[in-house]
């Protein structure tokens, strides 16, 4: 019984201390801090810890805090538990983060009962941004960066592709609006191969998509070990010998992963809205900011951007209450707010609440001793096409 | 036709590896008697040694492969003295299970720590990277290095096991351990020299595997399901067992994944159910 | 046969027969349910969830524990139960009470099923029948989309309120308190259930299944009547878990949530269901605390902390601590 009275006590203790920072605003972050997807979760964190070593922990008179929850996999249970948690016992007034669809949907309904907005810097489905009014999103879709490179296939000279993506949500996705947009333009989809996400033996799929005749191959698998295999399956296989181009989205090549694919992967042609090798003032800057509060140059990426930018989305809603719990004010402030990313120009879309923003054809390159994304032509002002329709 | 050769091909390079990855926990289930669900982890810290040595320390493939071997062998021998001595023959099936999953959680987070999240490349020499033409399509270059190799560690084993004395004794220890030591073997040199064995055979297998199952903190947990089902199908402790299973579900796993891959592993598992029911005791297990 | 009548009875006077499972039952869920709200009034969404994956670990208990059979499959039939749920609600029977019963057949068949298939071998064979058998589960509600949602999970849905009158609320406080009424209720039969002839015939199967053959046993059949019951249970879990979350992701049927529960039985102690009860809570509670203060060294954390329990506390907590008590109590006596 002792130790229960403590723990009481030490209850009664942290709530006098929050009356005590009263005007102290949380913002409840869900990443996955561990397992196999942790890079991403410490790039929502560099990522924040880089906005606020830049702007600073006040907006006006009030204190912001970030607290961080780890959502590890695809698991809404455990997600809205989190949610839950952070709204109603840490009385955070903003949630942000969720990497995984699910786990952002899980967190959806709760946003409207606990009047929070919900910032999302990665969970890439489209729909996400229809599940509640207080939904945000700084990152991407797979339809605002598939388009793109449905035509760049097109203007590659392309007439038959083959589309292998993993097969899950974001992976159906990629292969829709791939297909849609292809079509469309004329050029014929002679194949599609979905791939379960455990592969890393892509040779069977090779040779499946080279007996389908096609000259360019789309593929879109989520960043990790089995993009590596498949990169390397694409080679081994002759299949680049043979003159078939491959074509992805970003994520095959992040540039974590680009150094473990090595001189095999020069010339890889991927389309993505974040290129770390992207030559602008607000970019180096960024990455000025991200060495600074630890993160390896190695190690950035585009999770890291979506939360650097939705941090600045955060302070602008905290600035437009003035501090107040008052999520319809906060979503108003920055539908159609506009500025400079490290990423690029970008603007948060008033209808979908998702970000508008550059996409960009890059090309794996050698500067130096590392591999970086060489950005080759700029596809202006994307928005999500799975909404536009 | 060509298309089924083709198939074939790429199901027997990818069942090589397999065999060459699951005979060490083969080795361990059969003669030790441990179900070590840390044999992955196991796997795992060769293809970082040797990861190390080509990259880092810039040695050949060859030497970097006994380095890690060797490596792997002196950093877990301690676990064999600390742990693995009381599980030994130990019938609690649940304290293995969860001293290993425990040893396997623990060695992916030191990992994770010191070597990052990212998958570690294990670079081959010219020779064995890149597409080999022959003739009728070409093949990644390094299937003639896996087949080459799980084709010599299963003549290898059957040697030492079935041909030297250190194979009869493992075996007479197997049978029967009072009676092996009452007749003068010293059967805990014995189970610690099979140790040794089951351990520097994972770090070849993750090694020689790493193309097709790449090295990362979580290749200990992502492939554990995949090693026990094919010890399991093939038969503990049998070498052969081994690489009939690893080739028949090989073939059904290229198989599936070249006519319906959207089935993920369906077809993989179906055939593991389909094996077990119709050989309960493994492809070429003993009945015991 | 009184290990856990007397052990959870510690000090208090012994109890009439016919309640004693009862009042055990809604003593231990009612401490734990109050030490729960007063500690961690802010967590309740934790502590729902932790019950929910409660009822999968006693459903592995009572196959794994009770009857022997060691399977890292069960996750497939509470993911199932909870799909089932969830379609279930899409599709018009929205009260929580009707979904319970929902999830309690269909976990009943799918345990059947999984009878049929795993207990039909032993030893290794049985393991991995079980796996593979959770695999194939796991691959199928992937490619099913249509009933599943996919990779984005089966979301949407919405139960009404218990009974009419409690709506489910962002405090948990709803969630919390049916889950807990249904613990104490499936706690009480489960209690009676493994002392009843039937249950104690299983032990003798997983004793030694050859003596139970000799004796005239019908072992096969009795372990799938088991493996029935424990779908059951598994599917109360995955029902509570579909209505007090209202998602149900391609987690639930998956190979670590199998994987995981088995560590929690282990860990707390197979054999007895109270063991099973707090090997969840402790693991869970645990892993949250480590997963929240430094998430970036859980796994080592908790990794080193099973290799300790398996060298201190072989047959898990639950045993370590019943026979400190034991130990304890006859010191004092013999005083």
């Amino acid at each position: 019984m002792h130790s229960l009275g403590r723990i009481l006590g030490a209850l009664v203790a942290s709530a006098v201390v929050s009356v005590a920072h009263a005007d102290t605003i949380k913002v409840g972050v869900i990443g996955p801090m561990s397992g196999p997807y942790a890079l991403f979760g410490q790039n929502f964190k560099w990522g924040i810890d880089a906005w606020v070593a830049e702007n600073g922990d006040t907006v006006g008179d009030h204190k912001v805090e970030f607290i961080f929850r780890d959502e590890e996999s695809p698991d809404p249970a455990k997600s809205k538990a989190l949610a839950q948690e952070l709204i109603v016992k840490d009385r955070v007034q903003y949630l942000a983060g969720t990497y995984f669809t699910p786990n952002a949907m899980a967190a959806a309904p709760l946003l409207a009962q606990g009047k929070v907005p919900l910032v999302v810097m990665n969970a890439a489905t489209s729909s996400i941004v229809e599940k509640s009014p207080y939904i945000v999103r700084t990152s991407f879709t797979m339809w605002q960066n598939t388009v793109p490179a449905a035509k760049v296939a097109k203007d590659m000279g392309s007439d038959k592709v083959a589309i292998a993506v993993s097969d899950y949500g974001p992976g159906h996705d990629a292969r829709d609006a791939f297909k849609a947009t292809f079509e469309e333009m004329g050029g014929e989809v002679v194949e599609e191969v979905n791939m379960p996400l455990s592969t890393t033996d892509f040779g069977p799929i090779m040779q499946r998509i080279k007996d389908s005749g096609a000259d360019t191959i789309f593929t879109f698998l989520p960043s990790g070990p089995p993009t590596l295999a498949f990169v390397k399956a694409y080679i081994d296989n002759g299949l680049k010998a043979d003159g078939i181009k491959l074509l992805s989205t970003g994520d095959v090549v992040t540039e974590p992963d680009l150094p473990a694919i090595g001189e095999a992967g020069l010339g890889i042609l991927s389309t993505y809205h974040y290129a770390v090798s992207h030559d602008s003032p607000e970019n180096a800057a960024f990455l000025e900011a991200m060495k600074t509060v630890g993160a390896k140059p190695g190690e950035v990426t585009m999770t890291a951007v979506a939360a650097y930018d939705g941090a600045r989305l955060i302070y602008e809603m905290i600035e437009a209450t003035d501090g107040k719990q008052d999520p319809d004010t906060a979503i108003e402030a920055v539908k159609g707010m506009s500025w400079a990313s490290p990423r690029g120009p970008v603007s948060i879309d008033p209808q979908t609440r998702h970000i508008k923003q550059n996409v960009y054809l890059r090309e794996v390159a050698k500067e130096g001793d590392t591999f970086i994304n060489k950005e080759t032509q700029t596809f202006e002002a994307q928005p999500d096409w799975g909404l536009a329709e | 036709m060509i298309t089924i050769l083709s198939i074939a091909i790429d199901a027997l390079a990818f069942g090589m590896v397999l065999f060459i990855i699951s005979i060490g926990l083969s080795v361990m289930m059969g003669l030790a008697r441990v179900v070590n669900l840390a044999h992955g982890a196991f796997a795992m810290i060769g293809g970082y040694i040797a990861s190390y040595m080509l990259r880092e320390a810039g040695a050949g493939f060859a030497l970097s492969t006994l380095v890690a071997v060797l490596g792997t062998i002196a950093i877990l021998m301690p676990l064999e003295f600390l742990l693995y001595r009381r599980l030994y023959r130990n019938a609690d099936a649940f304290r293995q299970i969860l001293m290993t999953i425990g040893l396997t959680f623990f060695i992916i987070g030191i990992t994770n720590t010191v070597f990052g999240p990212t998958s570690k490349p294990i670079p081959l020499p010219e020779a064995l990277s890149g597409p080999l033409d022959i003739g009728f399509r070409m093949v990644p270059a390094h299937y003639v290095l896996v087949i080459a190799c799980g084709a010599i560690t299963a003549l290898g084993l059957w040697f030492l096991l079935d041909k030297t004395q250190f194979g009869t004794r493992i075996r007479a220890t197997v049978d029967n351990a009072a009676m092996a030591e009452s007749l003068g073997i010293r059967t805990e040199i014995l189970y610690a020299a099979t140790f040794a064995l089951a351990v520097g055979l994972a770090a070849f297998g993750g090694v020689l595997g790493a193309q097709l199952l790449p090295i990362e903190p979580y290749y200990a947990l992502r492939y554990m399901v995949i090693f026990l089902v094919v010890v399991s199908v093939g038969g503990a402790g049998s070498i052969l067992g081994a690489l009939a299973a690893s080739l028949v579900l090989g073939l059904a796993s290229t198989a599936g994944k070249y006519m319906a891959p959207e089935f993920g592993d369906f077809f993989f598992y179906l055939t593991v159910i389909l094996v077990v029911f119709i050989f309960p005791h493994g492809l070429l297990g003993a009945r015991k | 046969m009184t290990a856990i009548g007397t052990t959870t009875a510690a000090g208090a006077p012994r109890l009439p027969g016919w309640v004693r499972y009862e009042v055990t039952a809604f003593a231990v869920v009612t401490a734990l349910g109050l030490i729960g709200y007063l500690v961690f009034p802010f967590d309740l969404a934790l502590l729902t969830r932790i019950i929910a994956v409660t009822f999968l670990v006693l459903s592995l208990d009572l196959v794994t524990g009770y009857a022997g059979v060691v399977t890292l499959g069960q996750a497939a039939i509470f993911g199932v139960a909870a799909y089932a749920v969830g379609n279930a609600c899409l599709a018009g029977i929205t009260d929580p009470v009707m979904l319970l019963g929902v999830g309690i057949i269909a976990g009943a068949l799918m345990g059947l099923v999984s009878g049929v298939l795993i207990s039909r071998f032993s030893a290794l064979p049985q393991l991995v029948i079980s796996i593979a058998f959770g695999q194939l589960v796991a691959a199928l509600a992937n490619k099913l989309a249509q009933f599943t949602g996919g990779s984005d999970g089966l979301a949407g849905f919405a139960p009404s309120a218990v009974l009419g009158v409690f709506e489910f609320d962002i405090f948990g406080r709803t969630s919390f308190g049916f889950s807990l009424v249904v613990l104490a209720v499936v706690l009480a039969l489960l209690l009676r259930f493994v002392q009843s002839p039937f249950g104690l015939m299983c032990r003798g199967i997983r004793d030694d299944a050859l003596r139970a053959r000799m004796i005239g046993t019908a072992v096969y059949p009795r372990l799938i009547v088991m493996y029935g019951v424990s779908g059951a249970v598994a599917g109360v879990g995955g029902a509570l878990s579909a209505i007090n979350v209202g998602v149900v992701s391609l987690h639930s049927v998956s190979f670590e949530m199998s994987a995981e529960a088995l560590v929690m039985l282990v860990v707390g102690g197979a054999g007895h269901l109270l063991g099973a009860v707090f090997g969840s809570i402790l693991f869970q509670i645990f892993g949250h605390f480590v997963g929240s203060t430094n998430p970036f060294h859980w796994m080592t954390i908790v990794g080193g902390t099973l290799i300790l329990i398996t060298l201190f506390a072989p047959k898990g907590l639950y045993s370590a601590f019943a026979s400190a008590m034991a130990k304890f109590r006859k010191s004092r006596v013999s005083q």
